[in-house]
């Protein structure tokens, strides 16, 4: 079998539905006025920042809050975007077409998780076109800007993952939806309460998504981000596959 | 339990001691079953017999508690695959993906069922002219009426042209010439060498089809044989005895 039959037929789908183009098209345009805004803020303050010998750059100002943006956005999106893939199988009766077709289950999330991806990588480059746009009139800081694109890659792939975990566990896409939301935000925010009492490290604030995402944001990279990272997305994808094997035993 | 074996050469199915309970409850016991190639069988049985599990474990859509499937000599459970060449399958209600096509959903099915390129095409461009797709191919598989989704199911399932076609009350919902029509195809396939099984709980529809009969109640084989195509009225009086015997226990039992 095509190794990628699952990955292309669920990237049909997300093309001939219209919530991807809706939240594609609304998201984009959400970004693009802020980039006019934050670009607007660049500009006035540019002759003050001049003044300063290491002050923030175009990288720092602009493109960074942009993709800060597109991770708030990316915590509504992903959800929505996943809470089909199996759910919807799922309620359609479709999955069994799979599993008759041979179809291992792991490859079946696989095959879905990256179609997801890809739309999201999609997703994620439009929204560096527009500071790309201005590279050559700028100076642009590219480490910094890797690392950060490679820190919401890194969120974005995970949040993909948890969120196929999700809807692998319903039969409702929108029940699917709620579960990845609500257990992203927990992860993001789980380390809030010792924060605010002053606690910075500790097995709370390693748990957390946001110790782990905002200093890739800001352009360090660490190996203990990237792999918790990967852990998050390994430990959806295989709890997934272990759902829908458990669902082709229990028939 | 009686089971049906074959008279001669390797079965291309063989089902051995096949149990599976679903809700808590057994819906399939000790269940025995051979097929050889270009066998038509009819699996007769009220609702609830047993028939859709029997149908969903030989497509390889769900797994037997115990007991062993083989295909054409080859351990089915232990290789899931073989379904993917071997094995066609039209669940009860056609499942469809809404927003796909019909032409979409055809090179979905091919594609999952591990053809590509030239041998998708010409696969295509067989099961359209026969099964008269052609005008259907734009059209969104959501919007069909159910006969022509009955069809796009049966085109997905004939598509690589399985050795074992397995039919779960295709003619729901279908007119009488479409029913004609489906068996006409059924007969097609059966003279081309494909071992057909068909379940339904419509006696014409065995006995205008099948050479082979197999009757399920409470999800346990309580007969089965060669089917004569006069054997209506027998068959008839066979299903309604083992029907009522069954219900009358139960109610003396309760």
């Amino acid at each position: 079998m095509n190794p990628f039959a699952v990955t292309r037929l669920e990237w049909r789908r997300l093309l001939v539905r219209p919530l991807a183009w809706i939240l594609a098209a609304l998201t984009l345009a959400w970004l693009a006025w802020n980039f006019t805004l934050l670009l607007g803020g660049f500009l006035t303050t540019q002759v003050q920042r001049a003044a300063l010998p290491d002050g923030p750059g175009f990288v720092d100002l602009v493109a960074v809050p942009l993709l800060g943006q597109l991770v708030q956005l990316a915590f509504l999106v992903v959800p929505l975007l996943t809470m089909s893939t199996i759910a919807g199988e799922r309620r359609n009766g479709t999955l069994p077409l799979l599993f008759a077709a041979g179809v291992p289950a792991s490859r079946i999330v696989l095959g879905k998780y990256l179609a997801v991806l890809g739309w999201l990588l999609l997703w994620l480059l439009l929204t560096l076109a527009m500071p790309l746009a201005l590279a050559h009139s700028t100076a642009l800081d590219w480490g910094k800007l890797a690392a950060a694109s490679l820190g919401v890659v890194l969120l974005l792939a995970s949040l993909a993952a948890l969120g196929v975990a999700c809807s692998s566990f319903v039969s409702h896409p929108a029940i699917a939806a709620a579960f990845a939301l609500v257990i992203t935000l927990v992860l993001w925010s789980v380390n809030l309460g010792a924060q605010m009492a002053g606690v910075n490290d500790g097995i709370i604030n390693w748990l957390a998504m946001s110790t782990h995402a905002q200093p890739m944001l800001r352009g360090l990279v660490t190996s203990a981000d990237i792999i918790w990272f990967v852990l998050l997305a390994v430990l959806s994808l295989t709890l997934a596959t272990r759902r829908l094997n458990a669902d082709k035993e229990r028939g | 339990m009686t089971s049906i074996k074959p008279a001669s050469a390797r079965p291309i199915l063989q089902l051995d001691h096949i149990n599976r309970r679903r809700a808590g409850r057994p819906a399939v016991q000790d269940l025995s079953l051979g097929l050889q190639s270009g066998q038509v069988l009819g699996l007769l049985g009220v609702n609830g017999a047993g028939k859709s599990t029997t149908l969903s474990m030989i497509a390889g859509a769900m797994r037997p508690d115990s007991g062993s499937i083989q295909l054409n000599g080859e351990d089915f459970l232990e290789q899931p695959e073989l379904a993917r060449q071997q094995i066609g399958w039209l669940p009860e209600r056609a499942p469809i993906w809404a927003e796909l096509t019909v032409s979409e959903h055809l090179d979905a099915h091919g594609r999952l069922r591990g053809l590509a390129g030239a041998r998708l095409r010409e696969a295509r461009k067989t099961i359209i002219d026969r099964l008269e797709l052609q005008p259907l191919l734009r059209r969104l598989a959501g919007v069909l009426s159910q006969g022509q989704r009955q069809r796009l199911g049966l085109a997905c399932a004939l598509l690589h042209t399985p050795a074992l076609l397995v039919l779960d009350e295709p003619a729901n919902a279908l007119d009488p010439v479409q029913v004609a029509a489906l068996r006409g195809l059924i007969r097609e396939q059966a003279a081309a060498g494909t071992a057909v099984i068909l379940s339904t709980h419509l006696l014409a529809e065995v006995t205008a089809v099948c050479d082979r009969v197999a009757i399920l109640h409470q999800g346990s084989l309580r007969h089965e044989g060669a089917l004569d195509s006069n054997d209506h009225a027998a068959l008839e009086r066979r299903f309604f005895e083992i029907a009522m015997h069954d219900n009358t226990h139960a109610a003396h039992a309760a």
